[in-house]
């Protein structure tokens, strides 16, 4: 059975690109593009594997989805990719903090990088 | 004081106010548009290496060679916002008044260390920090802003190493101050360099060959913060075996 990802991202471009080349490899995936969506398709029928994390977003930002993730017993053991164009060293240090398995600046990966990335998480 | 002196000063400062709030407008406009313009290339990034990658598929040899090269020359564009970024925050940071404290300077240089591990570990360098094993004083420091002269100093030391290479962190104690040392072993800098360093916008050429993209005020803004400190900032370096950079930083007597 594939692998299920979600990818929190709230540009539906980089959303569309991001999920197409992750389903080329082989995945399932589930896109929001907001915090309610998000967690609404995480309380759904399907069991997510990892969560590909936009830290800018319209409602909430990323880093509290991050903290919510981490508070429930149910989730706080997903994997977490954060992948943002955010890339202060007070970004990267507070998301780390928060726990995740890693940070990636959009700008200086290519999405091969980060299916590898994904690849090595989850398998 | 004379009324006049007085309406003197209440303009300055009512001036000095709406000169803070044009900046923090400014900054705040530079910040959203780079954010948004390196999302834009983010896209175009990928799309680019899609059909370099022949995921689209196949090119010919010389629509693969423009695609190349649009790529080499988004990824050169993402470094200028990059930059310009950076330079946006420290301009930032910088235009703040000092706000001095009581300073655990093992404590900063580590939290420090901690937020470039990820950076180091890209370029393939080790930081090493050489704790001194007797307790150092505290120091008087704007915490906020000596960041600012870490993150600078050691940016600089990993991206102008050489890959697999070392950067030594060491701190000891001299007269009131405790001076700071970053050694690296990797570009150094010219005899022009030498120079010119600490110019606001100047790059020296050993930099440009290796990193193509850089404001040039990292530096500047650096030795600033440390002299705005009370301290001093020098190096000693060889073209193509190293440099190490040293600040002072005044020890602890109460702010003033």
């Amino acid at each position: 059975m594939p692998k299920t990802i979600l990818i929190i991202e709230d540009d539906n471009f980089l959303q569309g690109l991001e999920a197409t080349k992750l389903k080329k490899e082989g995945y399932n995936i589930l896109t929001a593009s907001n915090s309610v969506e998000a967690f609404k398709l995480m309380e759904g029928k399907d069991k997510i594997d990892l969560i590909l994390l936009d830290l800018l977003l319209p409602d909430v930002d990323g880093f509290t989805i991050l903290e919510k993730v981490r508070q429930n017993k149910i989730f706080q053991s997903i994997p977490v990719i954060v992948f943002s164009n955010l890339s202060e060293e007070k970004d990267v240090s507070r998301a780390t903090k928060l726990g995740i398995s890693e940070f990636m600046i959009k700008s200086n990966f290519t999405l091969d990088e980060i299916s590898k990335k994904v690849k090595e998480l989850i398998g | 004081m004379e009324p006049e002196k007085q309406i003197d000063i209440k303009t300055l400062q009512e001036e000095n106010e709406k000169l803070l709030k044009r900046q923090s407008i400014k900054s705040d406009i530079v910040s959203i548009s780079a954010h948004q313009i390196r999302t834009s290339l983010s896209a175009i990034k990928w799309i680019l290496k899609m059909f370099t990658d022949g995921d689209l598929g196949k090119l010919t040899a010389e629509q693969e060679n423009l695609m190349r090269r649009a790529y080499e020359d988004n990824d050169r564009a993402i470094g200028v916002v990059s930059e310009l970024l950076q330079a946006n925050k420290i301009e930032d940071v910088v235009e703040k008044k000092y706000s001095f404290a009581e300073t655990d300077i093992i404590e900063l240089i580590d939290s420090s260390v901690f937020d470039f591990s990820g950076e180091a570990l890209a370029h393939k360098i080790e930081i090493i920090f050489l704790k001194p094993e007797m307790r150092l004083p505290t120091v008087k420091a704007d915490k906020e802003k000596f960041r600012i002269v870490l993150q600078n100093l050691f940016e600089n030391s990993i991206k102008y190493s050489n890959p697999y290479g070392k950067v030594f962190i060491a701190l000891r104690e001299k007269d009131s101050f405790i001076e700071v040392s970053i050694k690296d072993i990797g570009i150094g800098i010219s005899e022009e360099g030498k120079k010119r360093i600490f110019e606001k916008f100047y790059r020296d050429v050993t930099a440009q060959k290796k990193e193509a993209v850089g404001s040039g005020i990292g530096l500047f803004t650096t030795k600033k913060i440390v002299e705005d400190h009370g301290g001093k900032i020098w190096f000693e370096s060889n073209e193509g075996e190293g440099t190490t950079f040293f600040f002072t930083v005044p020890i602890y007597k109460g702010v003033k």
